[in-house]
């Protein structure tokens, strides 16, 4: 007869249901268990942050300009060298784009930090 | 016959790779990405046996032959994509530890309604891409065997959701990687022989620019529009920062080892794209001097080999690059399934493995259903405006949620809202509205040129510095730092913080660096 029972509005519950489903969702994201975040100096976290950005500008703005510039030869270039140009030089630029960054991207990492 | 056998034999061995590889997917981690157990040469192959898809196989000979030489700037577009999902996806979408782009917008902006929001996105994504690829299996099919088209269609979507629902992503990295392989040499072998065997006449004829200069000119004209160089811009904004967005690439990056592991494979796809993009330049040219006029433009590479070898010999090339092509179609298919089944259950209704599996079968109904009536579009059309609704809604999401702390959830809704809906509006209305070629037409059919600023705006300008949480600084920081900090998965971040922005948040994380940031 005395026993207590919490009252809660339909729209409490609704809140409190949303917010334990997105806790567990939150959860299964994780798959391992927290880590320590006083291990870890967000100084230089700032600072690798803005060496990776920096180098993720750049290389964007390379890319830009190396599509542009091939555009401009492709089309500028008469007869079958312009088809040249389009069918061939674009892969190699690209590639050397890419491992480029990802060699520039991975020396920031090494200096801050062991691991993946 | 010959053709309908090889297409079979594709099939029987996808399925007993599939098989082979499946290792009881129990979980909802096993089925979408493998418990990220796959090795990063396996996922590179993968990922561009994902991604050559019918556009590249079938769509690009089909286009040259149609608009011209400058169709090939759809494939130099789809391989720049990878420059940039290196240098600013790859590594930190793979820290952060979500399985999919929802699960990253919940992890980055804290908010169970964007990540609904994105995936409906990646819906609709996710049916443009697929349509095409059905539409291709149905063509494809009923060129080789005489099967109507829409019995073609319906089969092959049985046939993909079936292995899918069984096998998942594990199985489907095997079967990609070995689809990758079989596009590369039935459509390259078959190819070499071709042009040994044309004659020199077809040779010379094939290279020859005098014919029609606004069809040997090296840019992408769009239905005579008057504005190459513009429409040509559009299609390499779209397929560049496309690729970017699309979401069964971002998945796919999940099932490597680490952050490094995923970037380098993101370089390892443009080794592979790049070989493989030589191959269509050959059909375009030789089906320009072959077939000219093609009814269907999308099986011109198949119409080439009866063309220059009739005979036995050429019935067997016709059958191989059949194969080729519906390699292409079941491994794009059964990737973007993939994704959309997870769209479908994992965000959109939060949803177990056997529902996963309903999503599979749902997402092939709608889009079989979707291709019948779509059997007169290009393949590259509807691919094109794929990646541009990509570029329009994920790209700068991606881009401003891994690199720009400010970033807010009414922001990203905002810009999301904004880029879906201008991009499929310009796509729908240069569809319905039958517009005068001109500038306009071109900015409608090709949108992304404007569409993609616009959504990059809206998100930066609707993100009100107040409003950032206290927690999206960390948030941020944790993708681009290796070792301890993010050790192959980030910790999800603690609720207390998440669900406040209490100032004593910020005092906590002064103490927990030691000095102040």
């Amino acid at each position: 007869m005395n026993q207590r029972v919490r009252v809660t509005s339909p729209q409490t519950r609704l809140a409190l249901r949303r917010r334990s489903d997105a806790t567990r969702r939150l959860n299964r994201l994780a798959g391992q268990p927290q880590v320590d975040r006083s291990a870890i100096d967000l100084a230089d976290a700032e600072r690798a942050l803005h060496r990776q950005r920096r180098l993720a500008v750049r290389t964007a703005a390379a890319l830009l300009c190396a599509l542009a510039a091939l555009l401009t030869a492709a089309v500028l270039t008469p007869g079958r060298l312009g088809w040249a140009v389009l069918f061939f030089a674009p892969y190699p630029v690209l590639l050397a784009l890419a491992a480029f960054h990802v060699r520039r991207a991975e020396r920031i990492e090494s200096e801050y930090g062991e691991g993946d | 016959m010959l053709g309908l056998a090889a297409i079979s034999l594709i099939l029987a061995s996808s399925v007993a790779i599939g098989v082979w590889g499946v290792r009881a997917a129990r979980s909802t981690p096993d089925f979408l990405v493998a418990s990220r157990s796959i090795v990063p040469g396996w996922n590179a192959l993968a990922i561009a046996g994902e991604y050559v898809s019918a556009a590249s196989v079938l769509g690009l000979a089909g286009l040259l032959v149609k608009n011209g030489v400058g169709a090939m700037w759809y494939a130099v577009g789809f391989t720049a994509g990878y420059v940039l999902v290196a240098a600013l996806a790859a590594g930190p979408m793979r820290r952060s530890g979500a399985y999919t782009v929802p699960d990253f917008a919940e992890y980055r902006l804290g908010s169970p309604r964007i990540r609904r929001m994105c995936g409906l996105v990646v819906l609709v994504i996710m049916l443009l891409y697929l349509l095409p690829q059905f539409k291709a299996a149905g063509v494809v099919l009923e060129l080789v065997s005489g099967i109507p088209y829409w019995i073609g269609v319906v089969g092959a979507g049985l046939v993909v959701s079936s292995t899918i629902a069984v096998g998942g992503m594990r199985s489907a990295t095997y079967v990609q990687a070995f689809h990758y392989l079989v596009k590369l040499a039935f459509i390259a072998g078959p190819a070499v022989f071709l042009i040994a065997l044309a004659g020199r006449d077809r040779r010379e004829a094939a290279l020859d620019l005098s014919a029609d200069p606004d069809w040997s000119r090296p840019l992408l004209d769009l239905d005579g529009s008057g504005h190459p160089l513009l429409a040509t811009i559009s299609v390499l904004v779209a397929t560049t920062l496309g690729a970017m967005g699309l979401p069964h690439v971002v998945m796919r990056f999940h099932t490597v080892a680490g952050a490094r592991a995923a970037r380098r494979v993101a370089v390892s796809v443009i080794v592979l794209l790049s070989m493989f993009y030589l191959w269509p330049i050959v059909y375009g040219l030789l089906g320009r001097v072959t077939t000219p006029e093609p009814e269907e433009t999308d099986v011109v590479p198949l119409l080439v080999p009866g063309a220059i070898l009739p005979g036995t010999a050429g019935a067997v090339l016709t059958a191989l690059v059949a194969a080729g092509a519906f390699a292409a179609f079941l491994s794009t298919s059964s990737g973007l399934l993939l994704a959309l089944a997870g769209g479908l259950s994992h965000d959109l209704f939060g949803g177990s493995l056997s529902r996963l599996r309903l999503g599979v079968v749902v997402g092939t109904a709608l889009a079989v259903a979707l291709s019948l009536p779509a059997a007169d579009v290009d393949i590259n059309v509807l691919v094109g405006w794929a990646f541009a609704v990509a570029a329009s809604t994920f790209c700068p999401l991606l881009t401003l949620g891994i690199w720009w702390r400010g970033l807010t959830a009414a922001g990203a809704t905002a810009g999301l809202l904004v880029g879906a809906c201008t991009s499929t509006g310009a796509a729908l209305a240069s569809v319905v509205l039958d517009l005068e070629p001109g500038v306009v037409s071109v900015l409608l059919a090709q949108p992304a040129l404007w569409t993609v600023p616009l959504a990059f705006l809206v998100m930066a300008a609707a993100s009100r510095p107040g409003d950032v949480p206290d927690w999206a600084g960390e948030a941020v920081l944790r993708l681009h730092v290796p070792g301890r900090y993010s050790s192959g998965d980030t910790g999800a971040i603690p609720r207390a913080r998440r669900g406040q922005r209490a100032p004593q948040g910020s005092l906590e994380r002064v103490d927990a660096s030691g000095e102040t940031g």
